[in-house]
Formats: C-alpha cells, sequence, structure tokens
C-alpha cells in the first residue's frame, strides 16, 4: 500500500518537475499554480507512505536506502512548502521541485519489499540521529537553493543588463535572510545530530565510528561553522556568504551521496 | 519661417560626450546673446538636460549652430560630429513636439522633459533671444504635450527615472521601509526619486547641499534631516540609498570613501544612485561587494525594457504629434503667405498708381471713359502678373514640407516684412 502511495506521490512530484524543466527552458513560469498543488497532494501521500511503512516495519522507516531517500524527499517537500508559506518565493520551486522529484525517483528505484534491518541500527538513537541529520540537511538544501538565486540575482543587478528572469527572483534581502535563516535552523541541527551519531557509536563500539562518511560529515560541518563565524564576526553576507554556502552542500551532497562509494555502515 | 535644429540625446551620443556638451545654467545666458549675435541666426532657444542638448534657431541652415556649439564649447567638430542630429524646418518642429511631448526621452512619458522645456523657454525669454516664430513653436509644443498626456497612457504608464530607480531598490532592499535614503544635492531629479522611494515607503530621508539652507528646505519636505555638506560622510552609513545630483565636476564619491560606508555598515547592501552629468560617484564603486551603483546610463538600460510596453501607447501619440506638425507648419506658412500676398498686392499697386500719376499730363486730353478704361487696364495688367506667384504661396500654405517660396518672393519683390 504504502508504495502504491508513493508512486502516486512520485507521479504528482512530476508535474513539479516538469513545471521546473518548462520554467528554466521558457523563462516563464507557465503553471505555477497547479503545480505547486500537484507538489501538495503529493507530499501528502507521501507522508501516508511513510506512516503506513513505519506501521509495517513497527519503527521508524529509515533504515533502508529506499526509506532514507524517501524521507529525505518528503522533507524537502515539507521544506519548500514551508519557505514558500513563509517567503511567497515562485522561483525557489525551480530548485526545490526537482530535487524532491529525483530523490523520490531514487527511493523508488531502491525499494525493498522485505526489509531486514541490520541489528546494529536497532536503538532507539535511530529515532535521534537519522532525523536530526536528514532534517538539517533539508534546510542547508534550503539555504543552498537561496544563495543560488542570491548569486542570479546579484549578477543580474551589478551587470546592469536585467533579463526578464530578473523579475521573478526575490530580492536580495530576501535571498540572503533565507540563506540566513535555513542556516540557523540547519547547522544547530547538523552539529547535533553528529553528537548523537557519535553517542550513538560510542554506545556500541565505545568508540567513533571510522568511515568516509563520518569524516565528509565534519569536513562540511566545518565549512558551515566558517559560515556562521564570518556571518556573525566579520559580518559576511550576500556574495561571499553565498560561495561559501554552495561549498558547505557541495560537501553535504558528497557525505549524502558520495560515501556511498566507500562503504560503511551508513549505505544509504 | 526658417528653423534649424541641431542636439544631441542619450540615444546618439554616450554620456562622456554630452557632459562636453551641457551648458550649465550660468552659461546659459551668455550662450543665447552669442548665439543671436551671430548674422544667421535670428532667434535661439537652448535646453541642456543631462539626456540632451539641443539648439533650436530661426536660422537658414545648421551649419552656424553647429560652429557655435564647438566654439563655446572648445570642442572640435570631428570629435562630435557623428553624435550631433541637425533638423530643418517641418522636421525640427517634430523633433520639438516630440521632445516636449516626452516621446524622445529616455522614459517615454515621463514628465520631467516639459518643465525642462518650460524652463529654457523662460530662460530665453529672458535673454531675449526668443522672437515671433520660437515663440509661436514653444507655445505650441506645450499644448502638444499636454493634449498628449491626457490622450494617451504615455504618462500613466512611465513616470520617469525615479521610478525605475524604486524597482531596483525593491529588488535590492526587498520592502523599502525602514530603510533610509540620502539625497546629495538638492536637484529637481533627485527630489523627484527620493519622493517616489517615499512614496514606496522609505523611512527616513538625509539631505545634504553645498548651500545648507536648501538642504534644510528639502529635509522639511520630506520631514527628514539636514546634513552639512562638509560632514555628509559621516551620515552616509545611516543610508541604504544614496542619490547623488550634484553640480560637482569631478567625483565626490569616490571608491574608497565607498568602501570605508559599508565596512562601517557590516556589508549591508547600498545602492547609488548618480544622476549627476558629470559623474558625482566613481563607476567602480559598482565593483564593491554589497554596493549596487546605476548611472544615468544604466537607469536607461533597465528603462528600455519597460519601453516596449509603452510603445502602443506612444504609437499614438506619435500620430497625434504628426497631425499637430502638419497643422502648425501650414498655419505657419499662410501666417506668412497671407501677409506676403498682401503686401505683393500693395506694393504692384503702389508701382501702378504712381506711374499713372507721374503720367498725369499725358492722360489729360482724354475723355473721362478713356482714363478709366487705362486705369482697368493696368489693374488687370498687374492682376495677371500678380497671379502665378500668389496662385504659387496658396499652393505653398497647403504643403509644410516646401520651399520657402515666400521669402524669396518678398526678396524679389524687395519687400519688407
Amino acid at each position: 500500500m504504502h508504495v502504491v502511495l508513493l508512486r502516486l506521490a512520485l507521479g504528482l512530484y512530476f508535474v513539479g518537475f516538469v513545471h521546473s524543466v518548462l520554467t528554466t527552458l521558457n523563462k516563464k513560469q507557465t503553471f505555477f499554480r497547479p503545480a505547486l498543488a500537484a507538489m501538495f497532494a503529493g507530499f501528502v501521500f507521501h507522508v501516508s507512505a511513510i506512516v503506513l511503512r513505519a506501521m509495517e516495519v513497527r519503527y521508524l522507516p529509515l533504515t533502508q536506502q529506499y526509506e532514507a531517500f524517501s524521507f529525505f524527499g518528503a522533507l524537502t517537500a515539507l521544506g519548500f512548502l514551508i519557505a514558500y508559506a513563509k517567503y511567497r518565493i515562485a522561483t525557489l520551486s525551480v530548485f526545490a521541485f526537482p530535487l524532491i522529484f529525483i530523490v523520490t525517483f531514487v527511493a523508488n528505484l531502491f525499494y525493498d519489499p522485505n526489509p531486514s534491518i541490520p541489528p546494529v541500527l536497532r536503538s532507539n538513537w535511530i529515532y535521534i540521529h537519522t532525523p536530526l541529520v536528514i532534517l538539517g540537511y533539508t534546510a542547508l538544501f534550503i539555504a543552498f537553493a537561496a544563495a543560488i538565486m542570491y548569486l542570479i540575482q546579484e549578477r543580474e543587478l551589478k551587470s546592469k543588463n536585467l533579463t526578464r528572469f530578473h523579475n521573478r527572483l526575490p530580492s536580495l534581502e530576501v535571498c540572503d535572510d533565507l540563506a540566513y535563516k535555513s542556516l540557523a535552523i540547519g547547522f544547530p541541527l547538523i552539529t547535533l545530530g553528529i553528537i548523537s551519531g557519535a553517542l550513538w557509536a560510542q554506545s556500541v563500539w565505545g568508540d567513533w565510528a571510522r568511515e568516509a562518511k563520518v569524516l565528509f560529515s565534519f569536513l562540511t560541518w566545518f565549512v558551515y561553522l566558517l559560515l556562521i563565524h564570518y556571518r556573525l564576526i566579520a559580518g559576511w553576507r550576500g556574495k561571499k556568504a553565498a560561495y561559501l554556502s554552495i561549498v558547505g552542500f557541495i560537501g553535504v551532497l558528497l557525505t549524502f551521496l558520495g560515501a556511498n562509494y566507500f562503504g560503511g555502515l551508513h549505505t544509504f | 519661417m526658417q528653423l534649424a535644429l541641431v542636439g544631441l540625446s542619450h540615444k546618439t551620443a554616450p554620456v562622456e560626450i554630452r557632459e562636453r556638451l551641457a551648458f550649465n545654467a550660468d552659461a546659459l545666458r551668455t550662450a543665447l546673446t552669442s548665439l543671436v549675435g551671430r548674422e544667421e541666426i535670428s532667434e535661439a532657444l537652448i535646453l541642456s538636460t543631462c539626456n540632451r542638448v539641443e539648439v533650436v534657431a530661426g536660422s537658414a541652415d545648421d551649419r552656424s549652430i553647429r560652429e557655435f556649439l564647438c566654439e563655446f564649447h572648445r570642442v572640435p567638430h570631428e570629435a562630435v560630429s557623428k553624435h550631433l542630429y541637425s533638423f530643418r524646418n517641418a522636421e525640427a518642429v517634430r523633433h520639438v513636439f516630440r521632445v516636449a511631448a516626452s516621446l524622445d526621452s529616455m522614459m517615454i512619458g515621463e514628465p520631467q522633459i516639459l518643465g525642462q522645456v518650460k524652463d529654457a523657454y523662460r530662460i530665453a525669454t529672458d535673454a531675449g533671444a526668443i522672437g515671433m516664430h520660437l515663440n509661436a513653436l514653444m507655445n505650441r509644443a506645450f499644448a502638444v504635450a499636454k493634449k498628449v498626456r491626457k490622450e494617451t497612457g504615455i504618462s500613466q504608464l512611465a513616470v520617469s527615472v525615479s521610478y525605475a530607480a524604486v524597482e531596483l531598490a525593491r529588488k535590492i532592499f526587498g520592502e523599502l521601509p525602514g530603510k533610509g535614503v540620502m539625497i546629495i544635492g538638492a536637484s529637481k531629479m533627485g527630489e523627484l526619486a527620493a519622493k517616489h522611494l517615499k512614496r514606496a515607503g522609505v523611512s527616513s530621508v538625509l539631505v545634504t547641499n553645498r548651500t545648507f539652507e536648501r538642504a534644510v528646505e528639502l529635509a522639511k519636505v520630506f520631514h527628514g534631516a539636514a546634513v552639512p555638506f562638509e560632514h555628509f560622510t559621516d551620515h552616509m552609513d545611516r543610508a541604504d540609498i544614496v542619490i547623488s545630483s550634484t553640480g560637482a565636476p569631478h567625483f565626490i564619491i569616490t571608491k574608497t570613501l565607498a568602501e570605508q560606508i559599508i565596512h562601517r555598515r557590516k556589508n549591508k547592501p547600498m545602492f547609488f544612485i548618480d544622476i549627476a552629468v558629470p559623474r558625482d560617484i566613481d563607476p567602480t564603486v559598482n565593483d564593491i561587494d554589497n554596493a549596487f551603483l546605476y548611472d544615468i546610463d544604466d537607469l536607461q538600460q533597465v528603462i528600455d525594457a519597460n519601453l516596449k510596453e509603452r510603445m502602443k501607447e506612444a504609437l499614438r501619440a506619435e500620430e497625434i504629434v504628426e497631425h499637430e506638425v502638419e497643422a502648425f507648419c501650414s498655419k505657419m506658412h499662410s501666417r506668412e503667405v497671407v501677409p506676403t500676398i498682401v503686401q505683393l498686392r500693395d506694393a504692384l499697386e503702389k508701382i501702378r498708381r504712381e506711374e499713372i500719376e507721374r503720367n498725369r499730363r499725358l492722360l489729360k486730353d482724354l475723355s473721362p471713359e478713356q482714363q478709366a478704361a487705362v486705369d482697368q487696364i493696368t489693374k488687370s495688367l498687374v492682376n495677371k502678373i500678380l497671379h502665378p506667384p500668389i496662385e504659387q504661396l496658396k499652393q505653398l500654405a497647403r504643403d509644410p514640407q516646401g520651399p520657402d517660396i515666400a521669402g524669396l518672393i518678398r526678396k524679389l519683390f524687395n519687400i519688407k516684412p
């Protein structure tokens, strides 16, 4: 049942994906309202799918690649909807919709009907560590999208050659504000995520989990720490902050996806 | 009517050229006097704004106006000739109408130009440079501008450079409430831009000006504060938007200064609007992070995009102008033609009478019938001779593009106007 719901959600997300592609090609928002409605309906189905899955496995559905991706997709959708409700930035959809679609699509690919939960993950820590990290990543993704929008808008304003795209981008101040607030939410979340991960590892092995993913997440965390530091102490904002935010999110992607190639416990 | 116009505008010349040929308020009077002092020029008007310099004169050709422009500004003609345009007679009339009706403006339909044209007219009148033709032309131009504004939507859609400034400010700051603006130099343009920003929600206004009283005056209008010009940089960090439009011949905001201010503001973004010609703000200020500088030409680029929207309304306005040009020209022609016809008749009638009077002695033996016949014959002779030139003149009155036959005929028959 939950797979059917997930695929329904995926179908609806596809509408958003098509919208983003067309918007990028035509530089014109052709059917944002219907796409937004589709994304919202998709999100509802998606959450239902996750809840059903949780009831089926009687555990937090985050032990499989399928579940992790699905969870991440749903949270990105949630993050977008919250940011949209607050800032009304339709252009954010151009970045968010494809990501939500692709992540959910990947989740579908990894679907395994007979899940077996690795014993090491059978711990209450999973209820703390994994949601913290994924929530944090979602916030940081929004910060990343805001940074990209900031840079595009900034370049248009500096070059004085304003294209039609410019009119649909939010103002610099809104982009910067969104990036900063997302960072302010995301950073504590990944910090707590890393601490909880360390405590979890401590409780299992009495030591850190020595693997690529942990190393990457430390590096990423450090980039964001620098960004927070520069923003607070050196008064960085705008372009420089946006660049560093993009570097940080590349770190997130490497951690989340790339690190799987190096093996280890975090194979999702 | 002999009308010639030489000018350059934002469409034909960059700010670097325009600032070399611009007339400041003090030079205008001297320039006008020296213009009408020339033999070929009977009357003249100079319009000098940051976007254009136009010299319109009662003159047979544009050569002497071009000479004057180059001599007055000590610029070699080769350096500016490709930026200058010339119009004569009906075309000059059309250009004046289009400028006054704001159809040739950077932002089509912007309302300031009409005020600037009116100022130019007033200054020229005060300097005694306006004659009958320019008087008629300019008054008609004001009426045409009013008509265009009333009957088309161009000025509802378009506001001005200041409106573009507000739009850009919104792109940088989002909402404007809580933001501050500083006006440097108490110019009309600066005032208008500030007015728009204030209407868009800007909270605080600082005004600085070389003449402090003027700053105080302007600050009152905006419920803002005046700042002495000597210390304006101390207060600049409170402004998110800086509008500069002083008459200073050099940069008053350098890159170093802007960097310091941005630093003091902890990198909060700043929007610099430089509407002065010559420019007030070093263009490299735009290279500073979080600083956005738009000079008068940059604003033009932004405006171009909006222009497309206004083109439709402008087309209707152009039709009105076209119609008005025709009406004005034929009116001017008939205004010249009718007196010419009357004077021509009078002149020949006078010759006829004088000749009869002179030969009275020879005619005295003729019977009264014969004398009447002589009178009749000479009259019809004069009428027959006058018939073709008068027909030509009447024809001319219907054709505004026609050559100046009236002047030629007056010259041929030695008729003083």
